[in-house]
């Protein structure tokens, strides 16, 4: 069976610096693969060509249509949600009005009415700040409703940036657990690009750790914790 | 007291014809960070649509809304063919493109429509009517009453619709928008043809007080500028309330300290005073950008 996303060969960068160098990776129905990597080995410029915000070469299928030339828009409607570096939070709308917009494109509205109660179950803190400009939230709140919002896409794939950038541990922790749940009751597959390589090993069940914009090692997510090498070279834990 | 009253009241008339003008540019400002300097002219040219179609018999009531229909589509249109191919360039080049645009639209009103000033009469008479003791002219009163129904539906648009919320969301944040869906690229045409359909309520409100003619917008698009630079220029609230402003402002300051032939020389002094001394304007954001 083939998987969700793939990504065959992909070469990309900015104007007259690559970035990629030929990256191959894969992303099964329901499942969570972590990209790892060091500072600058391509790991948000990877996710940004799947979702179309640099043009590529090669080839980057998902549910097997190619992406090829298609505009960001209309790659998110295929049920791609991608949070991206920084959250992409709306500062100038409330919160409410950010949770809208993940849900803007749906019809079905008796089951986004129902998605809300559980985006509102598993952060309760955004029911409370509803009302609230998105700016008054601390950055943990605001990749909760980064995350939130993506939810509300339904989307079959989401796409994570660093969710643990600059957040307290035990805030970590519980958007992790969150994700975890959300993979396992919707079969939402994830991809997680993480600096906090120990954190995405325990939730992933495969990785890919690029170094310079191609993938250095790759494997199941429990062998690569087990490496001591791997760990050492390429993990720095 | 009683004349006092009365200057008030006709200010609040121009007020509201410089608001909706000056929301006009905070639409487009929003959307791509761009004054647009051919606001007046679009608005010039949306009035002679309107009256070419009354002069053809068309009752005001049934011109008026189809004008703004046809003005919207104008915007749009002009969005798709002209600002488009360079979307991305600097600032500097779309405020020549738009200074091209305010000329080249100037023209075309000049060759199809002629330049010879036109009587364009209103539904509303000139009559006055006795409010506690002061007197206002139902034209005033007509103005003051269009331009409140025009930017309470451009409010309601904005802030209660999805359509509205798509539109807010693309002016502030492009690529996350486009990450949530939206088509950005759209969003822009939508909004200048908001923008166009709500600068010709100010163009077909002030014709029967001016003249119509090719260059009739050419004043009230400074006191556009300065009601907007008052509000902040990124504030649909601000426009408003910099219109009412700046429309009352001028009214007494021209009837009272420094007489008509200066009036638009206060409305520059309001531009300059406010750049200089609160440059975000009464309701602006404030010009810092997090990198």
């Amino acid at each position: 069976m083939s998987a969700l996303l793939e990504l065959e060969d992909v070469h990309c960068g900015y104007g007259q610096t690559s970035v990629l160098h030929g990256v191959t990776l894969a992303v099964p129905e329901g499942g969570i693969v972590s990209l790892l990597g060091a500072n600058g080995a391509g790991k948000t410029t990877t996710l940004r060509a799947i979702t179309g915000g640099v043009r590529w070469l090669g080839e980057i299928r998902f549910a097997g249509r190619s992406l090829r030339r298609m505009p960001t828009e209309d790659i998110v409607s295929l049920g791609i949600s991608h949070v991206p570096e920084g959250r992409g939070i709306l500062t100038e709308l409330t919160v409410d009005e950010n949770l809208k917009l993940g849900a803007h494109k749906r019809k079905d509205g008796a089951a986004v009415h129902k998605d809300y109660d559980r985006v509102f179950e598993y952060f309760p803190v955004l029911r409370d700040r509803r009302r609230l400009s998105a700016s008054t939230l601390s950055g943990g709140e605001q990749q909760m409703l980064a995350v939130a919002r993506a939810m509300l896409m339904k989307p079959r794939l989401m796409l994570l940036d660093e969710p643990s950038l600059g957040l307290a541990p035990l805030v970590v922790r519980s958007i992790f657990e969150i994700i975890r749940t959300i993979n396992q009751t919707d079969h939402v597959a994830v991809l997680l690009v993480e600096q906090n390589a120990r954190l995405a090993l325990e939730l992933s069940t495969d990785a890919y750790v690029l170094e310079v914009g191609r993938v250095a090692v790759s494997g199941k997510s429990a062998d690569l914790q087990g490496q001591d090498s791997v760990r050492r070279s390429y993990l720095g834990y | 007291m009683q004349e006092l009253i009365q200057q008030v009241v006709s200010g609040l008339a121009s007020g509201g014809i410089f608001a909706s003008l000056a929301l006009a540019l905070v639409l487009i400002y929003n959307a791509m960070g761009l004054v647009n300097f051919a606001q007046g002219e679009m608005a010039m040219f949306a009035t002679f649509i309107a009256y070419t179609l009354i002069s053809h018999g068309l009752n005001y009531f049934i011109a008026f809304p189809l004008t703004l229909g046809l003005a919207f589509v104008g915007g749009v249109l002009i969005e798709r063919v002209v600002i488009r191919p360079v979307e991305r360039a600097p600032v500097l080049t779309l405020v020549i493109v738009t200074l091209g645009l305010a000329t080249l639209i100037n023209g075309a009103a000049g060759f199809f429509f002629g330049y010879t000033p036109n009587y364009f009469s209103s539904p509303f008479s000139t009559h006055t009517v006795n409010i506690l003791g002061a007197f206002a002219s139902y034209q005033d009163l007509s103005v003051i009453a269009v331009s409140a129904v025009v930017l309470l539906a451009i409010f309601l648009l904005l802030q209660r619709t999805t359509i509205g919320l798509t539109l807010r969301a693309a002016a502030h944040h492009p690529e996350a928008s486009r990450l949530l869906g939206i088509r950005v690229s759209w969003m822009l045409a939508l909004g200048w043809g908001l923008a166009s359909a709500v600068g010709a309520v100010s163009g077909i409100m002030v014709a029967p007080i001016l003249l119509l003619e090719p260059n009739m917008m050419q004043t009230i698009i400074i006191y556009a500028f300065a009601a907007a630079v008052l509000g902040g220029i990124d504030s649909p609230l601000g426009a408003v309330v910099g219109g009412l402003i700046v429309g009352v402002t001028v009214n007494l300051v021209g009837a009272y300290v420094v007489g008509g032939d200066l009036e638009l020389a206060v409305a520059l002094a309001i531009i300059v005073g406010v750049l200089v001394l609160k440059p975000n304007g009464l309701f602006g954001r404030a010009a810092v950008r997090i990198v």
